[in-house]
């Protein structure tokens, strides 16, 4: 457990710090004004990893990382307004280019798996996602009008 | 398809983790382009060079076997810190996300459009049982583990479902990002309905899907951000369940007929 926590400590930091400097880059946000931020993103994640841990319930380390960061952000929480502050200045978008970078050296492999498939698979694949986008698209604009909020 | 236990001493392999920032630095430099597209607009982002150049550095001397399997556990951490920045967007408008409950929880039966569109499809192109597993929804970890466990991993119907998920895994980031911007900009549907329906229950796909409509509509961010992070949350807790009692048993039953259909002529 405990050299668990080193393992997660030093890989989330690394992936951060890649993370505040594709926050510099390409969105001028210097990496000290962003590194609070980053902080705490990274405690909201170790604390989802130490909870599944210890609660014997199967449910995955990521719902409980989604929860925590939404509890702590949410007004009544003591400190919230800090957490908010702090974090706005963390791009969404500078977290998922270094995912998609170790996303793509991971791929590399299956690739040729992938070539194998034939033009068929990749029409019918390409129709799922169509599909299930634009079905979800089309509920929630007759719900979303439908309750007037767009 | 684990969470959580990363394998010891990933941290020491400095040659991955200088790689990935070497693509950072070069991919954020590049910066967004967005190519108008008849009315619509195609967005590419740094994070969409990010994947193809990491893709493509895989066959060069720079990156080696072990780099690629050690990448792999990481990018679950990678997605926990988004989820993590997820959430602490998604609190502050709680109130607004409450109140796009139904649309939320509905959309979830959208994802069902798939059987509709693609199955057809399938069966028109002379797919047989392997349609199924391919078509039944979009193929993500726990449909993976749903066909495995009904059929079987050899059988057809366990082959299409690792063709969706390796289609998944390696161009659905891109794909759903380009198509997200494309149709968000020519079709009179709001953005806000495409943001929900960015959560199909993948980290990436979501980021990629979401990140094209922010960088269309910034105006909207926070609200895109807070409805893709709570849909998709939904979708990864519910969406097997959708899976097991509405999508396999319909995909079944459409299989079915319109296999016998065709045979009956």
């Amino acid at each position: 457990m405990l050299k668990n926590i080193q393992e997660w400590v030093l890989l989330l930091v690394i992936v951060g710090v890649s993370g505040l400097v594709g926050n510099w880059v390409g969105y001028d946000v210097f990496p000290l004004t962003a590194l609070p931020g980053m902080a705490v993103l990274i405690g909201i994640c170790l604390a989802g990893f130490i909870l599944k841990e210890i609660i014997p319930l199967n449910f995955p380390s990521i719902a409980y990382i989604s929860i925590i960061g939404v509890v702590v952000s949410m007004p009544w929480f003591p400190g919230s307004d800090k957490v908010v502050e702090w974090t706005t200045q963390v791009q969404l978008l500078a977290l998922t280019t270094p995912i998609l970078a170790y996303a793509g050296i991971a791929i590399g492999r299956s690739w040729s798996d992938f070539v194998k498939l034939g033009w068929r698979t990749l029409i019918v694949a390409s129709l799922v996602m169509i599909g299930t986008f634009l079905g979800s698209a089309v509920i929630a604009e007759m719900i979303l009008g439908f309750q007037g909020i767009i | 398809m684990q969470d959580g236990n990363t394998a010891m001493g990933l941290w020491k392999d400095w040659r991955l983790h200088a790689i990935v920032l070497v693509i950072v630095i070069v991919t954020e430099l590049i910066g967004t382009f967005s190519i108008k597209v008849g009315p619509g607009v195609v967005l590419l982002l740094p994070m969409l060079y990010a994947l193809i150049i990491g893709i493509i550095l895989y066959f060069t001397p720079a990156v080696k076997a072990r780099q690629s399997m050690n990448a792999e556990p990481i990018i679950v951490l990678g997605v926990s810190l988004l989820l993590a920045k997820i959430g602490v967007i998604i609190g502050p408008s709680l109130p607004e996300v409450i109140a796009a409950g139904p649309a939320l929880l509905l959309q979830e039966l959208g994802n069902l459009g798939t059987i509709l569109i693609a199955l057809p499809v399938a069966i028109w192109l002379g797919m047989k049982r392997e349609a199924i597993g391919m078509t039944h929804s979009i193929g993500r970890e726990p449909n993976v583990g749903l066909i495995m466990d009904k059929y079987g991993m050899g059988s057809p119907e366990g082959r299409g479902v690792m063709a969706m998920y390796i289609f998944g895994t390696v161009f659905g980031a891109v794909f759903l990002g380009l198509l997200s911007g494309l149709l968000a900009t020519i079709t009179p549907l709001s953005p806000l309905s495409f943001a929900l329906a960015s959560g199909v229950g993948s980290g990436s796909m979501m980021a990629a899907a979401s990140g094209s409509l922010i960088a269309a509509f910034p105006d909207l961010e926070t609200q895109i951000i807070a409805f893709s992070g709570a849909s998709n949350l939904l979708s990864l807790s519910t969406g097997l369940w959708v899976s097991i009692f509405i999508g396999l048993p319909l995909t079944e039953k459409m299989y079915g007929w319109m296999t016998r259909k065709k045979e009956g002529y």
